[in-house]
């Protein structure tokens, strides 16, 4: 009998590119512009990739999976590029609105459906866009598995881990069985770009899309419905400081001399005019 | 038929609702640190608790979870508490999220409180979804403003009465989202370490100490504590700095250097100056993690900042941008760091620095009102 391959999953989600973030008029995150993956993401895959490494290409297999619209294809197929070896997409207009509870529970539930038996879950410590840091405990929850937030190293030591994650002013090192859920913060490592030996592969896969009955949940259990939170309000920040004020000069001896003068004398208050 | 007559049949048909089924009290815990004293966001969540219990007429509980803490139950009665609640076991001295999600929803199930808060410290974003998935509620995180008022969700028909209103930056930052989610309790939040204030201490106050003791589970202790690192070393005091120096990745062991006598400088001229970093730099190996600044380090307010080889990640941000001048040197004028800056300089470190020492030798270097 062959033993079954070492199961990596990883959760990946797309964002959009910071300088496009907005809102639309629902107050919902509006996806329709550039997007990329989240940066997070990508730590947490690079960190699958590089257990990968470790314990042998041909003995580790790693699922990305996301929810969202289609377009979330480009990040599932920038992450085949790099290495991983399957990708699944859930999408399905019922899932709009969904808050980090339901987008757990969909999630949970999506792995569940793959039947496969991870050893792994790897979650990006949190969102650019969404920035809660829920999704990946809740997931854990969900699925019975232990977790660590903040995670920055890893040591793999065949049925178990070390796992070194941060704190303020430090970091704990804990003993943690498989299998777990871990989320990966951004000081974690340094991803890897495409690799054309997989990119080529990457193109021709075949990316599975599951909707909301596929995944065997019902409609009022995800979405704006199955959402125990809702976004009431959105308002602009008004921000109190006035825009920075590059020092000028032909040479840096002139704009450290003007610094000088801007700290010497502070700004006055700029009059206000009402618009 | 008018729109004014539909909207009167609308509301006609809107009904008042409360699903708290009796929960009652804000809740909030009481983190201890690895040091194993109460995090200052221990003593802020008191304060904005207060508040919060004030406006919904009800009492405040803090949940103090450790080993060796009803030291300090007392302590945070003097700072707005009604009640603490004590959890006490030599097993949860040092944090871990499944024996703390454990302890927290059996307080939740046997006290049901209407509202329960977190620091939305690394401990307490790793801790709070764990709990609100298992109690399933909602979460709403890293929280810099909370109220209380009426809502009505016409398309379910329901008006409810006395909701909290969570708060939270979104959009990177650029907006304020306010959440709410009173269809099941507790409801809860998040709050961002250091926004809110806590309340002077006042020795007149009393209030109530429960011990509470909880059934574990052999799987809450699947994760084993192995070590536990805290960075020591000389006494760094950015909290009582008027003036920061902080460098980044862009500036390396050697830069650091420079950044070093420019503080040395500042001292000698009497100024009270202190060495700052960026976790990037942290990292790097170039300075002690006591030197950080930001989320994962010492959140600060000096009257001058000066980030120096520092791309201004939200992390950081986080921790400085409530300094009253910010001034920030960065090769990349595109860096995120000068979109909270006064004052800025897009050059090379290694041109600036060694400038604004000489000139600090002068006595030339001088800051107003310090
Ligand atoms: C959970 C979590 C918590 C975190 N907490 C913190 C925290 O508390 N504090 C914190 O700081 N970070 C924190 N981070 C990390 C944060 O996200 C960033 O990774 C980090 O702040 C980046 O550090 P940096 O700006 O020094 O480095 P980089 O992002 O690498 O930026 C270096 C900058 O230096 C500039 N530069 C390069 N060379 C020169 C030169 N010769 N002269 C002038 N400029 C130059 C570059 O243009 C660049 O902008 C945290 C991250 C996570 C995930
Ligand atoms: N829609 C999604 N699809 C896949 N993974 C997600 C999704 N939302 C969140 N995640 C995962 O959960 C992490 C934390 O996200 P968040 O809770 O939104 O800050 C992300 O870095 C992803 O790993």
């Amino acid at each position: 009998m062959t033993k079954k391959k070492f199961t990596i999953g990883v959760l990946i989600k797309q964002v959009p590119i910071p300088s496009q973030m907005r809102a639309t008029k629902e107050g919902l995150m509006d996806r329709s512009v550039a997007s990329m993956m989240n940066p997070y993401c990508k730590h947490a895959l690079e960190a699958a990739l590089q257990l990968k490494d470790t314990i042998g290409e041909d003995r580790v297999e790693i699922w990305v999976a996301s929810m969202g619209p289609p377009n979330f294809e480009q990040s599932l197929r920038e992450a085949l590029s790099m290495g991983a070896d399957h990708a699944v997409l859930l999408s399905d207009r019922k899932l709009a609105g969904s808050d980090t509870y339901a987008t757990a529970k969909a999630l949970s539930a999506l792995l569940n459906t793959l039947g496969v038996d991870f050893d792994i879950i790897f979650a990006g410590l949190q969102t650019i866009d969404g920035d809660t840091a829920h999704v990946g405990p809740q997931v854990a929850e969900r699925m019975e598995l232990p977790h660590v937030s903040y995670v920055e190293g890893i040591e793999y030591k065949g049925d178990h881990l070390i796992v070194h994650r941060i704190l303020e002013g430090g970091s704990i090192t804990y003993k943690v069985p498989l299998p777990c859920l871990l989320t990966i913060t951004n000081t974690a490592n340094t991803p890897r770009g495409p690799r054309l030996k997989y990119a080529i592969q990457a193109r021709k896969k075949e990316i599975k899309t599951y909707s909301v009955a596929d995944i065997g949940l019902k409609d009022d259990e995800v979405g704006l419905i199955g959402s125990p939170t809702i976004v009431w309000r959105v308002k602009n920040v008004t921000h109190d400081r006035p825009p920075c004020q590059f020092m000028e000069g032909e040479t840096v001896e002139e704009k450290v001399e003007h610094l000088l003068q801007a700290i010497a004398s502070p700004q006055v208050e700029e009059e206000k005019t009402e618009v | 038929m008018s729109s004014n007559n539909a909207s009167k049949n609308i509301s006609n048909e809107i009904k008042t609702v409360d699903f708290r089924k009796g929960a009652r009290g804000v809740f909030v815990w009481g983190q201890i640190t690895p040091e194993g004293f109460p995090h200052d966001v221990a003593y802020e969540l008191l304060g904005i608790g207060r508040e919060i219990a004030d406006k919904l007429e009800t009492h405040l509980t803090s949940v103090l979870i450790g080993h060796n803490v009803k030291q300090f139950a007392e302590d945070l009665i003097h700072h707005g508490a009604d009640r603490v609640v004590i959890v006490d076991d030599p097993k949860l001295e040092t944090f871990s999220v499944l024996p703390y999600t454990r302890v927290i929803t059996s307080v939740i199930e046997k006290l049901k409180p209407e509202a329960f808060l977190f620091g939305a410290t690394t401990f307490g974003r790793e801790l709070a979804p764990r709990v609100a998935a298992r109690v399933h509620t909602g979460l709403s995180a890293d929280c810099t403003m909370f109220d209380v008022g009426e809502y009505v969700n016409r398309r379910r028909k329901q008006r409810f009465e006395k909701v909290l209103r969570m708060i939270r930056p979104s959009f990177g930052e650029s907006k304020l989202a306010t959440i709410l989610g009173p269809w099941t309790y507790p409801q809860m939040a998040s709050a961002r370490p250091g926004v809110f204030k806590p309340l002077p201490k006042d020795t007149t106050r009393t209030g109530e100490i429960i011990e509470f003791a909880i059934d574990f589970k052999s799987e809450d202790f699947l994760v084993e504590v192995v070590d536990v690192h805290i960075a020591e070393g000389e006494q760094v005091d950015l909290k009582g700095a008027k003036i920061i120096i902080s460098g980044g990745r862009g500036v390396g062991e050697e830069g650091f250097k420079l950044l070093r006598e420019l503080v040395q400088i500042l001292r000698e001229k009497g100024y009270k100056a202190e060495l700052g970093a960026s976790r990037g730099a942290v990292e790097a190996g170039y300075i002690s993690s006591k030197h950080q600044v930001g989320q994962t380090g010492t959140i600060v307010r000096p009257d001058y900042y000066f980030a120096i080889g520092i791309s201004g990640a939200i992390q950081h941000l986080a921790g400085m941008k409530e300094s009253k001048y910010i001034i920030a040197i960065n090769k990349d004028s595109e860096a995120p760091i000068f979109s909270v800056a006064n004052y800025g300089i897009v050059g090379d470190y290694q041109d600036v620095v060694p400038l604004l020492i000489e000139i600090a030798k002068k006595g030339e270097l001088t800051f107003p009102d310090l």
